[in-house]
């Protein structure tokens, strides 16, 4: 068990800077989530704390020790690769036992560890075939059978899931929570599926362009995102942004939008009057999530007209257009509202973010 | 498509028709220039087989005697009495298994440390062994030599002409191997190595335990190709050899010319019984054989 | 929360530069152990029998003797010689023609006879194999072979002609009859290997791209010259190029067939280096021409691997 620590963390390749100071505290037994596009250096950041990388600068701590120059096995960190990385010509058996003959182990220790492993993640059966022999879901259990064989500090795990298809991942999904909650082992755990970091992690680390944008329990990443970036990435259909000017003065604010204009309070919205002050003149924007906008008669809230109406079953997306803005709205399944008709807008002020230009969001916490 | 927009059905119909037999004659002629080839690649060394087994006055004899007509086993007797056939045969077994087992050992090594492991000037070291990939040994004969006659005194007799070392030595040098082994383990997912690493093996372990097992194929390939190339080699063992201890033999079987006023019979039957067996071996692996000379030149 | 908030006191750095740099060149020292196992028997072997006789070829230019006698430092006479010499001359204009006729001949034949192989997928293997035979003969035998073809009086094409009543022709006893039945012991030999090499090119074609080919409405002949010939023209430049570095060492089937003669009518290149060195011990001439024919052929080297780098990086 171990507390992992990543300070200032940066690796260039070449002229490319893909992690940048990166700067991360993971607690013992934690289940963290690196979310972030794909490209923006997610798997990067993770192979550098297993060893597979040098960083160019920065420090990487597990378990209070700096471990930057040392070399992947006595990390004690284990992998679990995008695609597995099992070892073709082994039987499931030799691949699970691998690392723990690397170690020199004596056979009946391994043949016993093996066993475990592999009942944990009920391979029992499948010990004497070749991966080839596998299905994705039976060699992703291999791959972990593998990881935890040995007893690691650190699970680090990059894309485990992508292979799979959309019910197996599900599934798959809740077993290794079920995994995480019986062996207890610091994990972090690489994907960019927004979906899978919300209902996994304890706590989410999203990146942009290998900058760190915010680190928050998956709610407080939706709820109080802390930019713009963040804001859309986390959800779907994401946060509607709406160009806004504020005007007003204590106690009543106004953000006008092409639309109409929305009345507020700064202590619902959670920014300060500093904050307001300073940004006041620059060209900022709203953000609504669809789900906190609601349809209406004409001349409540902004006004906008119908464009797109798609229902998925559960709920119905309707699409207003307010000014030159597509706005999404979450209805109801029994929506009535039909295209080309002019539709009022209710927003829920205390819901509601502001961003300044540079992206940020204005609301303290 | 476009034939369609043309004509009208019976129009079709016809081109058709004729362009079946068309297609037909086209297969039959493309069939025969075929055989024909077959014929040109194998008759020559199957006509050996008749000099082989007939007295050497008889294949001047007019007019021309196509087939033995009695069934003579002159040439191979003095090919296994007279000369040292049987030795030059086990030499150049020696010579082309050594080579290849020496070749594949370091072209393998070598191959794994230029496509997995990171050191400083790997590009610039690269670089300079591709450039000599395909250095003819004509064209570094002389020093060749000269440095084998040296390396016999400073390795006491142990490398040297007419030694085994010597004449093996020299040939096991194939950067092509190197490129070869380098684009093969290339191509293996880098996630195996990876997945090793972690798992706390070392190279050599790596090497042993995950990249040499799924090397086998390249390796088979690679083998062959060397020791085809090294098992037609003339011109090195023709210069690093001077006694029939080591001659190989593609060089013996020189030396028959004009050695014994040419006596044709007996080059016939060395030939042979020289092709014989490889084409036996030949016929079992066929598939390597051909992926092994195609692989050479394909393989980049 | 902003970019610019203050590095908390848990993601300060600990070691300072210096400790880091110690730490990270000792760390990577560690790493570089094994690389003397894996390296080192290529490396040693390949400076001591390449590196080093490509170094002594060079020196051995601006030398004469040292096989027999000791060497003496002549400066750049074997130069002049080179560029003088009348048997060379002849060597490489020899060796020269030989390189046309033979690769101008085995590929022609090689395209034809692997689009005919490509479009007959159903003895595809036989004639593979059949074809292939010939190069597993050592030059040296095929020689042999070719002797038993093509001698005056006891060589098959001969008794043949003479069967038919027609004249017989000298094969190996005149010029430019001799070179050419080099020629054609090569074509012979290599034809097979140039078969599959094409075969396997044509296959690797795309087949949507043929099958696009077919839509169109494209002939067979068509479409074989102007879909699958353009894609292979990488392929076929740098093969070309491989083959010329091989061609260009001609040498046992001219030591089987005919030792250079007559009147010098197959001298090669490789053959005047064997001979001048080995049989006259006219050293000078031969190391200059060695050397000569090293630089050509990493020159072609080069040229060969710097092109086909140059277009992968343009498919990027
Ligand atoms: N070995 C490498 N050499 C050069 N660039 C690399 C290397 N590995 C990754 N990159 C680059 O770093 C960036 C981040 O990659 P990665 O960490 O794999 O992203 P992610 O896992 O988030 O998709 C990418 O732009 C990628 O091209
Ligand atoms: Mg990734």
């Amino acid at each position: 068990m171990a507390e992992v620590i990543i300070r200032q963390l940066t690796k260039s390749f070449g002229e490319n800077t893909v992690v940048k100071s990166v700067s991360l505290k993971v607690a013992d037994g934690e289940f963290l989530v690196l979310l972030g596009p794909s490209g923006c250096g997610k798997s990067t950041i993770l192979r550098l704390i297993a060893g597979l990388e040098e960083a160019t600068s920065g420090e990487i701590l597990i378990n209070g020790k700096i471990v930057n120059f040392v070399s992947p096995v006595n990390r004690n960190a284990a992998f679990v690769f995008q695609n597995y990385a099992l070892y073709p010509h082994m039987s499931v058996r030799k691949n699970i036992a691998f690392p723990l003959a690397t170690a020199g182990m004596p056979k009946p220790a391994i043949d016993e560890a093996v066993q475990d492993a592999a009942r944990i993640l009920e391979l029992s059966d499948l010990l004497e075939r070749l991966p080839s022999q596998l299905s994705g879901g039976q060699r992703q259990r291999v791959a972990l059978a593998r990881a935890i064989v040995r007893k690691p500090a650190v699970f680090l795990m990059d894309e485990p899931l992508s292979n799979l298809d959309a019910q197996l991942r599900q599934q798959t999904r809740l077993e290794l929570m079920d995994l995480h909650r019986r062996l207890g082992i610091t994990t972090i755990y690489v994907t960019h599926d927004q979906i899978e970091a919300m209902t996994m992690g304890q706590r989410i680390a999203i990146l942009k362009d290998g900058e760190l944008q915010q680190v928050a329990p998956p709610l407080e990443a939706y709820d109080q995102p802390a930019n713009i970036f963040v804001a859309r990435f986390m959800g779907a259909p994401p946060m509607n942004l709406i160009p806004v000017s504020v005007s007003g003065s204590e106690p009543t604010w106004s953000a006008t939008t092409q639309g109409g204009s929305i009345d507020f309070d700064l202590k619902s919205v959670g920014i300060t009057q500093a904050a307001i002050g300073a940004h006041m003149s620059e060209s900022l924007q709203i953000g609504i999530r669809p789900e906190h906008l609601s349809l209406g008669a004409v001349g409540t809230g902004l006004s906008g007209k119908v464009r797109f109406i798609e229902p998925t079953g559960s709920d119905t997306f309707v699409t207003v257009q307010v000014g030159e803005k597509n706005v999404v709205v979450r209805c109801g399944v029994n929506e009535t509202a039909k295209i080309g008709e002019s539709v009022g807008l209710a927003v829920n002020p205390a819901k509601m973010h502001l961003f300044s230009a540079d992206g940020w969001n204005l609301r303290t916490k | 498509m476009k034939v369609l927009a043309d004509g009208d059905g019976q129009d079709l119909i016809a081109l058709e028709r004729r362009s079946s037999s068309l297609r037909s004659a086209k297969s039959a002629a493309s069939y025969a220039v075929l055989v024909l080839f077959t014929i040109i690649s194998v008759g020559p060394a199957l006509y050996i087989i008749s000099p082989a087994f007939r007295d050497s006055k008889s294949l001047f004899s007019y007019p021309p005697q196509w087939l033995p007509s009695e069934f003579f086993l002159g040439n191979f007797q003095f090919l296994l009495t007279q000369t040292n056939y049987v030795r030059w045969a086990m030499n150049t077994l020696i010579f082309a298994t050594g080579v290849t087992l020496i070749a594949l050992v370091i072209d393998t090594l070598a191959g794994y440390a230029f496509a997995r492991m990171q050191f400083p000037l790997k590009k610039t070291l690269f670089g300079l062994i591709l450039a000599t990939l395909m250095v003819p040994t004509a064209a570094v004969l002389a020093p060749t030599y000269l440095l084998v006659r040296f390396l016999d005194d400073w390795t006491f007799g142990l490398v040297g002409i007419d030694t085994f070392p010597g004449l093996i030595l020299p040939m096991t040098v194939s950067p092509l191997g190197v490129f070869m082994m380098r684009q093969f383990i290339e191509t293996l997912p880098p996630g195996l190595y990876e997945a090793a690493r972690i798992d706390g093996a070392s190279e050599w372990r790596i090497f042993t335990r995950i990249v040499l097992p799924l090397m086998k194929p390249a390796i088979v390939v690679l083998g062959i190709f060397v020791f085809m190339l090294q098992w037609a080699n003339l011109l090195w063992p023709l210069v690093a050899t001077t006694k029939d201890e080591t001659r190989v033999l593609t060089v013996g079987i020189s030396t028959l010319q004009g050695q014994f006023v040419t006596n044709w019979g007996v080059i016939a039957a060395a030939t042979l019984m020289t092709l014989v067996p490889i084409t036996v071996v030949f016929l079992f692996f066929q598939k390597w054989f051909v992926q092994a000379s195609v692989a050479g030149a394909l393989k980049q | 929360m902003t970019t610019t908030s203050a590095t908390p006191e848990w993601a300060q750095l600990t070691m300072s530069p210096d400790e880091c740099a110690r730490e990270r060149s000792r760390f990577r020292r560690h790493a570089l152990k094994p690389i003397i196992g894996f390296l080192g028997p290529f490396l040693f072997l390949w400076t001591l029998f390449l590196a080093v006789p490509m170094g002594w070829a060079t020196w051995l230019s601006f030398n004469e003797g040292g096989l027999v006698s000791d060497a003496k430092f002549v400066g750049f006479k074997n130069w002049t010689t080179f560029l003088n010499n009348d048997e060379l001359r002849t060597a490489i204009k020899n060796t020269s023609v030989y390189v046309v006729v033979a690769i101008t001949v085995v590929f022609g034949l090689g395209l034809i006879l692997a689009a005919l192989l490509n479009n007959n997928k159903k003895s595809q293997n036989f004639f593979k194999v059949a074809l292939y035979f010939p190069l597993l003969i050592p030059p040296i035998m095929a020689g042999m072979i070719f002797f038993f073809l093509t001698h005056y009086d006891m060589g098959v094409i001969n008794l043949l002609l003479q069967t038919a009543g027609q004249d017989r022709v000298n094969f190996l006893g005149a010029n430019p009859n001799a070179l050419m039945t080099i020629a054609g012991l090569e074509v012979w030999r290599g034809l097979g290997f140039w078969v599959l090499f094409y075969l396997a090119g044509l296959q690797s074609v795309p087949t949507d791209l043929i099958d696009a080919g077919k839509i169109d409405g494209a002939r067979n002949t068509r479409r074989f010259l102007r879909i699958s010939l353009p894609t292979l023209r990488p392929l076929m430049l740098f093969a070309l190029v491989i083959a010329l570095i091989f061609n260009f060492q001609l040498f046992d089937s001219v030591q089987a067939l005919t030792k250079g003669g007559p009147t010098l009518g197959t001298t090669s290149i490789v053959w005047f280096i064997y001979k001048q060195l080995f049989t006259f011990q006219q050293s000078g001439v031969a190391y200059a021409t060695s050397l000569a024919l090293l630089l050509l052929v990493v020159a072609l080297t080069i040229f060969a691997y710097g092109f086909l780098g140059h277009r992968k990086d343009g498919l990027k």
